[in-house]
C-alpha cells in the first residue's frame, strides 16, 4: 500500500504526529498519567520525575493528564469552528462566484472588511461583545477564518462556473441547489480541505492567544492556551508548568501546518509549495 | 494623470471605503447590546440614573446620529471617554502609541534582516540534498510557535539569569536609549520569530522561482558572477512577495504586540486594549480595534502602491 504524502517525508512526519497527538488526547482517560482533576494526586508545583513525568501544578494535578486533556480541547474548538466557517464559507462563496454581479460585490466586499481586521483584535472586539468564554472563542475562530474562506472558494468557483457541464446543467434544467452542490461544489472541495487545515491551525492559534490572555477558555476548564497562563503565574518557581503546555501547543500547530502542505500537493500538484 | 497617480488615488479611495464599512462594523456590533454603558458604569442604577447616563453619552439619540457623532469626532482625533478613568483615550492613545510602534518596528527589522538573507540562501543552495527539507522544517517551525510560547521562554530565561535585556521596567527612548532598547528587544524578539519564518519561506520561494528564469540564464551567460545576479535580479524581483508577506505580517503584530505587552508588562497600547476588554470599557476597544484595523488598511495600502512604484506594470494593469 502507498502511503498518503509519498515523497513528502516532512509531511507524512507532521501527520503522523498529529494523529498521536489526537489519540493522547482522545484516549488521555485511559491512560495511567492519572486524573486531571485530582487536587492533591501528588506534591504541589513538583518538577518533573517518573512519577509525574511532566510535573504537577499549583494544587498537585498531574500536569500530563492536564496536558492530553488540554489537547483535546485545543482541537475541538478549533475544529468546530473551523467547520462551521467552512460549510459556511464554501456555501457563501459557492453563491458569489456563481450568482454574480450585485451579489458578489456585496459579497467581496464585507470579506475585505472582515478581512481588514488584525485577527487578534477582532477577537477582542468579539470577547467585548460576548464575554471571555469558548462561545467567544469558537465565535471569534469563525470570523476570523470566514473570509479567507470566501475568497479562496470564490476564486475556484469563477473558474468551474463557466465550463460546459454546469452550463448543460443549467440549460437541461437542474435545480440551482442541485447545481451548486453537485456539479460546483465536487471541483471546489479540494481547496476548501487544503484551507480548512490551514484555518485550524490559525484557529489554534487565535484560540489558544485569546485563553494565554484570560479571555478565552476559563477554568474549569483548560486548553493548551489557558494552561500556559495558569503556568506563566508560576514562571519563575515552577517553569515547567508553562514549557509543557508551550511545546505540546507548538507541536501541534506545527504537525497541523504540515499536513496541510501535504493535503495542498496532493490537491493541487502543479502549484509550488510557498514552504517547499 | 500619471497611470501611477490614478492607481493610488483608486486604492486610497477603496481602503477609505473599507474603513468606513470596517467604523459602521465595530460601531454596530457594540451598540447592538442595549443598555451596555449603564451595565459597566453602574450595574444596579435607577432608571433615573440610567436616562442621565444614556444622555450624558448621547445614547438616547437615534443610533444613526450617534454613528455620524462618533466617526466626526474620530476623524478630528477624539476617540471618545474611557468609562473606566474618566481619561479621554486619545491622550492615552498618543502617550502609549510611539512604545507599540518601536516593538512592532523593531521585530520587523529583525525579520527582514535574518529572513531576507537566509531565504535566499536556502533557495540558492535549495539543490543541495538537505537543504530544502531543512528550511521547510525551520521555517514551518519559526511560524508554528506562538508568539506567547517563545516569549515565556525569553521570560523565564532572561529573569533567571539576569541577562542583559530587562524586563517589566519600561524607559522612554529619550530617557536613556540603552535602556529603552534592553527593554524592547525581548518582546520585539517573540513577536518576530512568526516574521522570520514568513519572510524567509516567501523570499527562498521567490528565489527559486526567479532562478527558473531566462534573464538570469542571459546574466550568467554574459558572464555575471553569481554575487552580482544576486544583487542586481533576485533581490530586486524578490522585494513584491517579500513586501506582501510583510503587509500580512503587519496584521499579525499588531496583534501579537497585546500579548507580548502583557508578558512582558510593556506600558504600550494593547496593555491598555486588554484592560478595556476585560472591564468592558467599551469607547477604549472600540477606538483600539477601529485604530488597529486603520493602521492594517493603510499598511496593505501602502504595500499595494509600493508594488505599483516597483512594478508599473500593475498600476496599470488594475486601475483600469
Amino acid at each position: 500500500m502507498k502511503l498518503p504524502f509519498a515523497n513528502d517525508r516532512l509531511s507524512q512526519a507532521g501527520t503522523l504526529v498529529l494523529l498521536l497527538l489526537i489519540a493522547l488526547g482522545v484516549f488521555a482517560p485511559l491512560l495511567p498519567i492519572g486524573d486531571p482533576e485530582a487536587i492533591g494526586a501528588g506534591p504541589r508545583l513538583s518538577p518533573p520525575s517518573t512519577e509525574f513525568p511532566l510535573g504537577t501544578d499549583n494544587l498537585g494535578r498531574p500536569m500530563m493528564a492536564r496536558i492530553f486533556e488540554g489537547i483535546l480541547l485545543t482541537f475541538v474548538l478549533s475544529t468546530i469552528a473551523v467547520l462551521i466557517a467552512g460549510v459556511v464559507g464554501a456555501v457563501i462563496g459557492m453563491i458569489a462566484a456563481y450568482v454574480h454581479h450585485v451579489l458578489d460585490e456585496v459579497i467581496s466586499r464585507f470579506a475585505d472588511m472582515l478581512f481588514s481586521f488584525p485577527p487578534v483584535l477582532l477577537g477582542l472586539l468579539v470577547t467585548t461583545i460576548l464575554a471571555p468564554g469558548i462561545q467567544s472563542a469558537i465565535a471569534a475562530i469563525v470570523l476570523i477564518t470566514l473570509p479567507a474562506m470566501v475568497r479562496v472558494v470564490r476564486a475556484a468557483t469563477l473558474e468551474v462556473a463557466r465550463r460546459d457541464f454546469v452550463v448543460v446543467a443549467e440549460v437541461v434544467g437542474a435545480s440551482f441547489g442541485r447545481r451548486l452542490f453537485l456539479h460546483l461544489f465536487p471541483n471546489v472541495a479540494g481547496v476548501v480541505a487544503v484551507q480548512t487545515a490551514y484555518s485550524i491551525s490559525l484557529g489554534m492559534l487565535i484560540e489558544s492567544a485569546l485563553s494565554f490572555l484570560g479571555l478565552g477558555v476559563q477554568p474549569p476548564n483548560a486548553s493548551l492556551g489557558s494552561l500556559m497562563r495558569e503556568g506563566a503565574t508560576y514562571l519563575e518557581i515552577a517553569p515547567w508548568l508553562a514549557f509543557g503546555p508551550g511545546a505540546f501547543l507548538a507541536a501541534a500547530i506545527l504537525s497541523v501546518n504540515l499536513f496541510g502542505d501535504g493535503l495542498r500537493a496532493v490537491v493541487d500538484p502543479l502549484e509550488p509549495r510557498p514552504l517547499q | 494623470m500619471s497611470l501611477l497617480a490614478r492607481y493610488v488615488a483608486l486604492r486610497m479611495a477603496s481602503a477609505c471605503l473599507t474603513l468606513f464599512g470596517v467604523a459602521i462594523l465595530i460601531f454596530a456590533s457594540i451598540h447592538a447590546l442595549p443598555g451596555s454603558f449603564e451595565e459597566v458604569l453602574v450595574p444596579q442604577a435607577t432608571q433615573e440614573l440610567r436616562d442621565q447616563i444614556a444622555e450624558r453619552y448621547g445614547l438616547d439619540k437615534p443610533i444613526v446620529e450617534q454613528f455620524g457623532l462618533w466617526l466626526a469626532r474620530a476623524v478630528q482625533g477624539d476617540l471618545g471617554v474611557s468609562l473606566i478613568t474618566q481619561e479621554p483615550v486619545t491622550a492615552e492613545f498618543r502617550r502609549r502609541l510611539p512604545v507599540t510602534a518601536e516593538i512592532a518596528g523593531i521585530a520587523t527589522l529583525i525579520a527582514i534582516v535574518i529572513g531576507v538573507p537566509l531565504g535566499i540562501l536556502a533557495g540558492l543552495s535549495s539543490h543541495r540534498r538537505f537543504v530544502p527539507g531543512l528550511s521547510r522544517l525551520v521555517g514551518g517551525l519559526a511560524m508554528s510557535v506562538p508568539d506567547f510560547v517563545i516569549g515565556t521562554v525569553l521570560l523565564y530565561y532572561f529573569s533567571r539569569y539576569s541577562l542583559w535585556l530587562t524586563v517589566g521596567d519600561w524607559v522612554p527612548f529619550a530617557e536613556d536609549p540603552i535602556a529603552n532598547l534592553r527593554a524592547a528587544l525581548l518582546p520585539a524578539l517573540s513577536l518576530s520569530l512568526l516574521g522570520i519564518g514568513l519572510v524567509m519561506a516567501t523570499a527562498r520561494h521567490a528565489t527559486i522561482s526567479i532562478l527558473g528564469q531566462d534573464f538570469i540564464m542571459a546574466a550568467m551567460a554574459r558572464g555575471k558572477t553569481p554575487y552580482t545576479v544576486v544583487h542586481q535580479h533576485v533581490l530586486r524581483n524578490a522585494g513584491i512577495p517579500v513586501i506582501t508577506i510583510l503587509a500580512i505580517y503587519s496584521g499579525y503584530l499588531l496583534g501579537g504586540t497585546i500579548i507580548v505587552e502583557m508578558l512582558f508588562s510593556v506600558p504600550g497600547i494593547g496593555r491598555y486594549l486588554i484592560f478595556g476588554v476585560l472591564n468592558r470599557d467599551y469607547p477604549v476597544v472600540q477606538a483600539g480595534v477601529l485604530l488597529a484595523a486603520a493602521v492594517f488598511i493603510l499598511l496593505n495600502m501602502l504595500a499595494d502602491v509600493l508594488y505599483a512604484v516597483l512594478d508599473p506594470r500593475l498600476a496599470g494593469g488594475r486601475g483600469q
